[in-house]
């Protein structure tokens, strides 16, 4: 389990720093969407299914796909390659970065590290549950939620048909 | 002799005596549970898709009134044989400015879903590779990374037809999932369950298999598909009308339509890679076929020999009926392609989820009799009205002038 794990956030790793020095913008978002598939497997691996599918289904399948007609709209795919990346500026950002993460990761670093075994006994992940405390608990963020996409849906539709009429010749 | 799930027991049988030879090693036993898990997946589908190429050129050349393949072996059986060696042989041409890495990747990674894809079918009674709670819900979602791969095929071939056919796969295919998912929907709830067996056993009267009567054990694994219930019929064909854009089949075969775009993004490809294409494009035909039948056709539920053996039968089934289609109507155009999913079919999806929850609430208030009854009289009278209603709204306003070509002439 430990080693998929590494292998897992090695990729994720790999993804990550690909997409920020990658000077062609189609290869970046092929390298974030080789981030977020790590992630789904680190979801699968943390036994969170569900999490995975979602992750699949939305980073992966819609967010890609939408970053991919972005680009497709614009008419340079490549950056400068003879432009460095690395300035003082982003070492100084990166330092900054890493101590905030250190910061926020220090105290469950240094708790004493909890069996998973004993957890994974009477831990069953279905989607039922997930559902029931969706449901039931947090049913009016859900709906409002809900309601919010829908305006945005319509509006969505409304701000096209305005746009394609004034368009028009 | 109860033969119901007799392959399926066998199966598991053998691939347990299989991993008890290496229990003496716990790290072996594991590599080979996940290789008795996924080779003989990865083996019998390569097979079913040698047999499907020989089965659609004959059976397009059935309904186009010539003998076709009948040289290489019997009946043609050996053609995909000849085929494959003739790929393999091939010269492997890739584009001096092509963006070589996504033109190797592309292929590789179209086949990554589909292969992916079946692990999730239920083929049989615990015959199941990836026996995951939210079975179904994963299938979709690796379904999407199909578009990506067809993207990267048409974007890194620098070739503007593998661009235009890669712009309209991916176009096509985030539109029909829509459809797709919404009349999956339907099952999900009345089933309560995204885990394809437990979807698989909502579909059998269980109260009659278990009765010992011969004709109702036959019925009982029959009558209890989704597809008899007014929602289920309606939710089946709108899913296989949408799963036959999904895997790019024709009426829906725009991105490769070869007398508009060449083959779309598969111009540049050539050889093994070309073969990979036509590969990953079967098995995902043959995924979403497997997807159908466990949504709205039983399963692997049947009479007499329940198991792995209906499943096969139902899913080449469902395969010929996609080239009976391929073999007899014409393509669509793009934006009867796009208007058919977005102003028609998804609006009838969204409409089939509420007579399926109707319904649901009537089996519990009324009886499964009645609910069957209002079901096909009320729910499928309100499908109707919607589609014409539709059919109307969608109807293109008639052109005042004599529309001018500008490039035609």
């Amino acid at each position: 389990m430990s080693i998929a794990f590494f292998i897992l956030a090695a990729i994720a790793i790999l993804g990550a720093v690909m997409a920020i020095s990658l000077r062609n913008v189609i290869h970046a978002v092929f390298s974030v969407l080789m981030f977020f598939s790590a992630l789904a497997g680190l979801f699968l691996l943390l036994l969170a299914e569900f999490i995975a599918a979602v992750q699949v289904l939305v980073y992966i399948g819609s967010v890609g796909i939408l970053m991919l007609f972005a680009i497709m709209l614009t008419t340079k795919v490549m950056g400068d390659s003879t432009r460095t990346v690395l300035s003082r500026g982003s070492v100084w950002g990166g330092l900054a970065v890493g101590a905030l993460l250190i910061g926020v990761l220090l105290p469950f670093l240094s708790k004493p590290q909890v069996a998973p075994d004993s957890l994974l006994a009477d831990y069953n992940p279905s989607v039922q549950e997930l559902g029931l405390v969706l449901m039931d608990p947090y049913f009016a963020s859900v709906a409002v939620i809900a309601l919010l996409l829908t305006a945005g849906l319509i509006g969505a539709v409304v701000a096209a048909s305005s746009a394609s009429e004034t368009n028009e010749p | 002799m109860n033969l119901n799930n007799f392959f399926d027991h066998k199966l598991l049988e053998l691939g347990q005596w299989v991993e008890a030879l290496f229990n003496d090693i716990p790290s072996l036993k594991i590599a080979v549970h996940i290789l008795l898990c996924t080779l003989p997946l990865v083996l019998s589908f390569m097979g079913a898709f040698a047999f499907s190429t020989w089965l659609e050129r004959k059976g397009l050349a059935r309904i186009q009134n010539r003998p076709g393949p009948n040289r290489v072996g019997i009946f043609g059986l050996l053609q995909p044989v000849a085929d494959g060696i003739k790929m393999l042989f091939k010269e492997d041409i890739v584009p001096d400015r092509s963006d070589k890495l996504f033109h190797f990747l592309a292929p590789v990674l179209l086949m990554m879903p589909a292969m992916v894809g079946i692990g999730f079918l239920p083929l049989g009674d615990g015959l199941n590779s990836l026996p995951f709670d939210s079975a179904i819900l994963f299938f979709f979602a690796v379904g999407s990374m199909n578009t990506i791969a067809v993207f990267m095929a048409g974007w890194s071939s620098r070739n503007k037809y593998s661009l235009l056919g890669g712009m309209r796969a991916v176009a096509q295919m985030i539109s029909y999932e829509i459809p797709l998912v919404l009349s999956a929907v339907t099952v999900i709830m009345i089933a309560g369950s995204l885990n394809g067996q437990e979807i698989v056993a909502s579909q059998q009267l269980s109260g009659w298999i278990g009765s010992g009567n011969i004709i109702q054990e036959f019925f009982g694994q029959i009558l209890g598909w989704h597809i008899f219930k007014p929602w289920g019929f309606a939710g089946f064909i709108f899913f296989f009308i949408a799963a036959l854009a999904e895997a790019n089949r024709s009426p829906f075969d725009l991105p490769e339509a070869d007398s508009e775009i060449i083959a779309g993004h598969l111009t540049e490809y050539s050889g093994f890679k070309y073969a990979i294409f036509f590969i990953a494009e079967y098995i995902s035909a043959f995924a979403i076929s497997g997807i159908a039948v466990t949504l709205f056709l039983g399963g692997w539920s049947g009479p007499l020999l329940s198991g792995l053996p209906w499943f096969i039968i139902k899913l080449f089934s469902l395969f010929a009926v996609m080239i009976w289609i391929r073999g007899t109507l014409p393509r669509l155009r793009v934006d009867q392609l796009m208007g058919y999913a977005w102003k028609f079919l998804m609006p009838l999806a969204i409409i089939n989820i509420f007579i399926a929850g109707l319904y649901y609430f009537a089996e519990q208030q009324w009886g499964t009799m009645i609910a069957l009854a209002g079901g096909w009289v009320f729910g499928f009278g309100a499908l109707q009205l919607a589609a014409m209603g539709l059919s109307r709204l969608n109807k293109s306003p008639l052109l005042k002038e004599k529309r001018v070509y500008q490039f035609a002439e």
